[in-house]
């Protein structure tokens, strides 16, 4: 053991006690603009110093972008290969002919990155798990035959893409998890970027991957915030804090002896996107003790409430089970609903008097 | 609960939770989110059984076992003996090529014999794994050697990478019931979603034990629950436990319970 590879940031490397497991697949996750192409271009940077063969496969910026975007800090990532794998202009016309672009191998120094790489009139490409897999593959086995030394690092950002263009189904678990397989089997070590779209469903990459690094980002007041945490690390202890990051002129800088405040609510404690959640739930129990008020009272007058009492309870079972979108969604009907039978049914007498027939005075 | 045998998971605390251990041959379900220690744990359950002379077995779905044995390291638990089987499928080719099934191929390999570098894909023929084929390995295993513990790591990669969206709950039923059927004690681990519901899988079970894990300015904080055990009573509260140089450990004494639960 003991062999680590560094991920290029000094305070992450400190949380994962020196570095990544080589030839692992791990996952960087946060919400858009969180950093994670940015950590993972650290990490890439720091194996061009060392003077690693590095690929990045993009498949969400054109290259161009990229590259104008890392300008920024000034990082020299000429000799970073990276392969466009982003997707064409979808033609609307009948295409004559639809190439993958497993077919279509465009692998660049970054130092050759000009333009954005016009749509093709006749043909567009289009990007599959397969035909990127087929890709990388390429690649590799190009530059066996060229040098000896083989890739050291890969990223892949990010993979979100990949699943909402191209896999839908049953299917991308398998594909998925081929796909880690298949990163696995390169024994270079990779990053791959996911955002986590649906925190109720177990997603392939986030349990195969070896690792999972998660960049949180969120509003306090009118300033963003930004931190960092590990969330999974197998075959290494690592530090379970969470930490705070910066994003500037040198790259992002997470503080490995510092504190993350979360400012907003004790139950923001957790992690930043809770901070709204803590918002939502405190919305929803106002507002169901303000229909228990309600049923309360209906009973008092004797106005029949049962539906409104089971669509209640069921608002509060969703609550339980933390389902907060749900529990909100039904406990603002029974509101309306117990609102309108309040205001409309007449003070105490029964409701069973029948109903003044309209246009007679009492 | 006199006249079960009840057999040591080889986490005291948690045998303390149990009272007393696991009622033996009946499947188990050790589930959480990712990175709550299920691995770890069953592990432990394993080593447990390896030192009294038990021959265990351990079904990878998850990772290699190559990266499984370096993992395992920091802990410097003996597990020479462990059988490890590779169930991992290999990369899906999209061209047709022959298809090896696992039943037919794949024998369990000592930890210790486990090799240091992944296996590879070969070029020429592809080695898939289906609930199918896993299940008529495992029969063929079963009755060829007599096996105590069985760890199946994990019910979600064989749901999710091994079976057909249409036949997952009946699937998951007949192989649970098979396990029964074998009278293995054996532990499945479940990947927990961090929010919402509970899988099918847990319903199944004859117990399981839940693993959670909370996050605070403090760092991670882990609790286990046990959320069903049938036929032995158990502890009802949550306690938390730690994952050190030397494992799982839970502390049986501490009982306050987390705040979120």
């Amino acid at each position: 053991m003991g062999e680590r590879v560094s991920t290029g940031v000094e305070g992450l490397d400190a949380m994962v006690r020196g570095g990544l497991l080589p030839g692992r697949p791990y996952v960087f996750s946060g919400p858009t603009g969180s950093g994670k192409t940015i950590l993972a271009t650290h990490f890439l940077l720091e194996g061009l110093k060392l003077g690693e063969p590095c690929l990045m496969v993009t498949l969400d910026e054109p290259p161009s972008e990229l590259k104008a975007n890392m300008g920024l800090f000034g990082w020299n990532l000429d000799r970073l290969k990276i392969l466009d794998a982003t997707p064409d202009v979808r033609a609307h016309k009948r295409q004559r002919s639809v190439i993958d672009v497993g077919t279509a191998l465009d692998v660049r120094d970054m130092e050759d990155v000009n333009g954005l790489r016009q749509s093709s009139q006749i043909r567009a490409l289009e990007v599959t798990v397969h035909s990127v897999q087929k890709m990388i593959k390429q690649e590799f086995a190009q530059r066996l035959e060229r040098t000896t030394e083989r890739y050291k690092r890969i990223v892949i950002d990010s993979l979100t893409a990949l699943k909402m263009f191209s896999m839908q189904g049953e299917d991308s678990r398998i594909l998925i998890q081929s796909f880690l397989r298949f990163l696995s089997e390169l024994e270079a070590t990779s990053v791959i970027i996911s955002e986590r779209l649906d925190r109720s469903t177990i997603e392939t990459e986030f349990f195969l991957s070896r690792g999972e690094i998660r960049l949180h980002k969120w509003l306090d007041g009118n300033v963003i915030r930004r931190a960092i945490s590990v969330e999974k690390f197998r075959g290494s202890s690592f530090d379970d804090k969470i930490r705070p990051v910066t994003i500037g002129n040198a790259g992002l800088v997470v503080f490995s002896n510092a504190q993350a405040s979360f400012r907003g609510g004790p139950s923001a404690l957790r992690v930043g996107e809770s901070f709204l959640e803590s918002r939502i739930i405190e919305e929803v129990s106002n507002l169901l003790d303000a229909v228990l008020r309600q049923v309360d009272e209906a009973h008092r007058r004797q106005i029949n409430v049962k539906d409104i009492e089971v669509a209640v309870s069921r608002a509060m079972v969703h609550f339980q089970r933390r389902h907060y979108q749900k529990a909100l969604k039904h406990a603002l009907a029974c509101d309306s609903q117990l609102k309108q039978l309040l205001g409309e049914a007449p003070p105490p007498p029964p409701p069973s008097a029948p109903p003044k027939p309209p246009g007679v005075r009492a | 609960m006199s006249g079960t045998v009840k057999i040591r998971t080889g986490i005291a605390g948690l045998d303390k939770m149990l009272h007393g251990g696991l009622v033996a041959g009946r499947p188990y379900i050790v589930s959480g989110p990712p990175g709550a220690g299920k691995t770890v744990l069953s592990m432990q359950f394993l080593r447990e059984g390896l030192e009294g002379g038990e021959r265990c077995l351990f079904v990878a779905l998850e990772e290699p076992p190559n990266e499984l044995k370096v993992n395992m390291r920091p802990f410097r638990w003996n597990l020479d003996d462990l059988e490890v089987l590779d169930a991992n499928s290999d990369i899906r080719r999209f061209e047709p090529t022959p298809i090896l099934e696992i039943s037919t191929e794949t024998e369990p390999v000592k930890m210790r014999a486990v090799e240091e570098r992944i296996r590879k894909t070969p070029d020429f023929e592809s080695h898939e794994v289906t609930v199918h084929s896993l299940l008529q390995l495992l029969k063929k295993l079963f009755v060829k050697r007599k096996y105590h513990r069985v760890v199946i790591d994990s019910m979600t990669a064989l749901r999710y990478f091994c079976m057909r969206e249409f036949e997952e709950t009946l699937t998951t039923q007949s192989f649970m019931r098979f396990l029964t059927e074998a009278g293995v004690t054996s532990l499945l681990t479940l990947e927990l979603p961090e929010e919402g519901d509970v899988p099918a899988e847990a319903f199944l079970a004859r117990g399981e034990f839940r693993l959670h894990k909370l996050r605070d300015e403090t760092g991670i904080k882990r609790f286990v629950s046990i959320e069903k055990y049938k036929g032995s009573s158990h502890e009802e509260f949550v306690f938390p436990f730690e994952i050190t140089n030397s494992g799982v450990g839970v502390h049986v004494g501490a009982t306050v319970p987390p705040q979120g639960l």
